[in-house]
């Protein structure tokens, strides 16, 4: 029975996963994970696949936000600008990976343009100056009808690879889980590197980074590019699961259910990320299930199950801010730690 | 014994009335950018399958409408389309805005899903590119010619040409009409001399307004819903303009003068589905509906919309089920065995084809005068083969 947490090696020190157990738990969820499309409907897969796109989009913007202290609100334009470049350049022939690969890079250097003003601006200065990047990127998609297609949108062909098409969501769910996996795995390493302390040095004191001999400009810049990157390979994946994009699909309401995301689940955490998207997605939709079963059973009180949705929404997001104010993730490493030494917690 | 015997005998009936259901889909927004008037499609949709339901069914199934709010979201749509379609295995869809079908368009041809919107977008006559989409009104850009051949009836100076400013937001729904009424005001001469743009949701259109004033507008026709249209017509109204509004079927009802007052006399409208209360023939069963189970709600134009869409949609499943064809294409081939399919004078009497989905060119224009909708003209647009899909 253990009563503490020793390690004794440096291995053990470094090790993500650092119990059997633990790497036991991930295996059993990669495993549900793989085995999912073969037990799923079609619409719990669509679901899956925008968890897995929203997991990738959070985590982008934890890295800016959460990681390095810089508020962003121009999450929605960088998922635009991934979306559409990927639809610009299938339009052109340019094949699947290479076609997300180049939309995160587009969509890293956009990030940069906006993440200028953050060498003067900060806090809520920086949020207003980002969300003028959600207009301008806005604007831009709904007038360069040549690119865009304007407001009609744009369509995408589903993604191939050695001419097997990923026409369904039952089968773009693998690309989907391979990318966001990769992702996550670069995301929590990245933070065990010298650039991801200096980004978390950036976020706790930026004065003391700069005496410590951070470039703290580059690394906020730096910063705006992984994370706009994170973004704009959502984007692109976005757009491939879509298949049809227009301007329509990228409201401000996209950002804030983002940071959502990363408050909800809690800042600065990788886990943080994937738990808060996986809450902020399937939230509406159980409740969406549930108000349309009550629905059903009472039809007088349709009307009212309806706007009930919203509210149990807004009321879900008050009380976690409450009770759990540093996000699901702190309370899950909670309850990991008090079953990783029970009964002898000390 | 027969107690029993008619227990079970009722058991029978009920499992095989739950089998012979047929289930479609309603995608509705109750809670978004266009609830103002979703609710009150939706209303019309749901008791026109109740009383549907009531009255025979489809030769004795009964329909089960599966409805979900979006809130005017495209990843909602998208989601719900999908569980309607995977899960729940709906025949057909009733759908709401010009967005979302828009976006669903060519998944709905990929599924074979007949997709009845509630967005009447000329992109959506053409079958050669959306085979399985339908709505039951002339399309926006008819329903905006007919506009503008009123306008330029009602026109008295006849030195120039009436002068006309659009009011629109910058989405599909918005911009669905516009290029098509440009082009049929240089036809007939009328001149488009402004086009203003308008937020989704706004509060204050001064700035458009006085743009629009500046270009000498005499007469302007905004693309928004009823919320919206109010905004516009009482700002006007503050700043004295003497324009001429008129507006769509989604901005013109009896819910206009309600909430803009005073300001919406004299606007004029396009109106598809008549008003509630109507006296035409078809209304009736309307009235009896009302009467007998919310006698004290209001109603409009918009709620009668959506009884004629079940009613349209209702007569397809009845031929498709008649046809023993009661999936997606057997659906789609019946509506296009509509032919001058009468509504008792609800909407116009509506044919689609196998190469031409508009149910009806012809287009009545309302005009509110002492807060009551009264009918001023009517035009029947021609159904010219290059204006389909425009």
């Amino acid at each position: 029975m253990r009563c503490g947490d020793f390690r004794t090696t440096y291995a053990q020190d470094m090790a993500i996963f650092d119990s059997t157990l633990g790497r036991g738990f991930l295996a059993a969820f990669l495993l549900f994970l793989v085995a999912l499309p073969w037990g799923a409907s079609s619409y719990w897969m669509d679901v899956a696949n925008r968890i897995g796109i929203a997991v990738i989009a959070a985590t982008g913007l934890n890295i800016l936000t959460g990681f390095t202290g810089q508020i962003s609100l121009g999450n929605a334009a960088f998922l635009s600008v991934g979306a559409y470049s990927t639809a610009a350049l299938t339009t052109r022939g340019v094949p699947f990976l290479i076609a997300v690969l180049s939309s995160g890079l587009i969509s890293a250097m956009v990030g940069m343009v906006f993440g200028f003003p953050s060498l003067r601006l900060k806090g809520l200065y920086l949020a207003i100056a980002t969300l003028a990047a959600h207009f301008i990127v806005e604007f831009t998609v709904v007038h360069w009808e040549s690119m865009t297609g304007g407001v009609n949108g744009i369509s995408v062909a589903p993604p191939r690879i050695l001419g097997y098409a990923f026409d369904s969501d039952r089968k773009i769910y693998f690309p989907i889980l391979l990318i966001t996996a990769g992702m996550l795995w670069f995301a929590k390493n990245l933070f065990r590197t010298r650039v991801g302390k200096a980004f978390i040095a950036v976020r706790d004191q930026d004065i003391s980074a700069e005496v410590m001999g951070v470039a703290v400009f580059r690394h906020k810049l730096l910063s705006f590019a992984v994370s706009s990157f994170y973004v704009g390979v959502a984007g692109s994946l976005l757009a491939y699961q879509a298949r049809i994009i227009s301007p329509e699909n990228f409201p401000l309401a996209v950002a804030i259910d983002q940071l959502g995301m990363i408050i909800i689940g809690g800042l600065g955490s990788i886990l943080g990320s994937i738990l808060g998207a996986i809450f902020i997605t399937l939230l509406p939709e159980l409740l969406r299930l549930a108000t349309g079963a009550a629905g059903q059973s009472f039809p007088a009180l349709g009307d009212l199950f309806v706007s009930l949705k919203l509210g149990v929404f807004g009321l879900t997001i008050v009380l976690f801010l409450i009770f759990e104010p540093d996000g699901m993730a702190a309370r899950w490493h909670r309850i990991k730690n008090y079953w990783k030494l029970y009964p002898f917690s000390y | 014994m027969s107690f029993i015997r008619a227990a079970i005998l009722a058991a029978l009936t009920s499992g095989a009335a739950l089998a012979q259901e047929i289930k479609v889909g309603g995608l509705f927004d109750f809670t978004g950018v266009t609830s103002d008037v979703g609710k009150s499609f939706a209303q019309g949709v749901r008791d026109g399958v109740q009383w549907t339901n009531a009255n025979g069914g489809v030769n004795g199934k009964k329909i089960r409408l599966i409805d979900v709010d979006y809130g005017y979201k495209m990843p909602e749509a998208v989601a719900a389309y999908k569980r309607m379609v995977g899960d729940e295995k709906v025949i057909m869809i009733n759908g709401w805005g010009t967005g979302d079908t828009e976006q669903l368009k060519d998944q709905a041809n990929a599924d074979k899903m007949p997709y009845v919107s509630a967005s009447f977008s000329a992109a959506l006559t053409d079958p050669t590119k959306t085979p399985y989409n339908f709505f039951v009104a002339p399309s926006y850009s008819d329903q905006l010619r007919a506009w503008l051949k009123w306008v330029k009836d009602d026109w008295k100076d006849k030195s120039r040409n009436p002068k006309v400013a659009f009011f629109y937001g910058d989405n599909k729904y918005g911009k669905s009409p516009i290029e098509a009424g440009k082009q049929y005001g240089k036809e007939i001469g009328v001149d488009i001399v402004d086009e203003e743009i308008v937020p989704g949701v706004f509060q204050d259109a001064t700035s458009q307004l006085l743009n629009m004033k500046q270009k000498g507008a005499d007469y302007a026709y905004i693309n928004v819903t009823t919320t919206g249209v109010s905004t516009i017509i009482k700002d006007a109204k503050k700043l004295g303009l003497n324009t001429r509004f008129g507006s769509n079927p989604y901005g013109f009802s009896e819910a206009l003068p309600a909430v803009a007052k005073e300001a919406a006399e004299g606007v004029t409208g396009v109106v598809p589905h008549v008003p509630f209360g109507e006296n035409v023939p078809g209304m009736k069963k309307l009235m009896d509906f009302h009467k007998k189970n919310h006698a004290d709600d209001a109603h409009d134009a918009i709620y009668v919309r959506g009884w004629t869409y079940v009613l349209v949609w209702g007569e397809a499943l009845k031929r498709a089920d008649k046809a023993n064809a009661l999936n997606g294409p057997g659906v789609k081939a019946a509506m296009e065995t509509l032919k001058d399919y009468d509504l008792g004078g609800l909407t116009n009497p509506v044919t689609y084809t196998a190469t031409d989905h508009r149910p009806s060119t012809k287009t009545a224009i309302y005009m509110i005068k002492g807060g009551k909708l009264v009918k001023v003209a009517e035009y029947d647009m021609p159904r010219k083969p290059e204006w389909l899909g425009l």
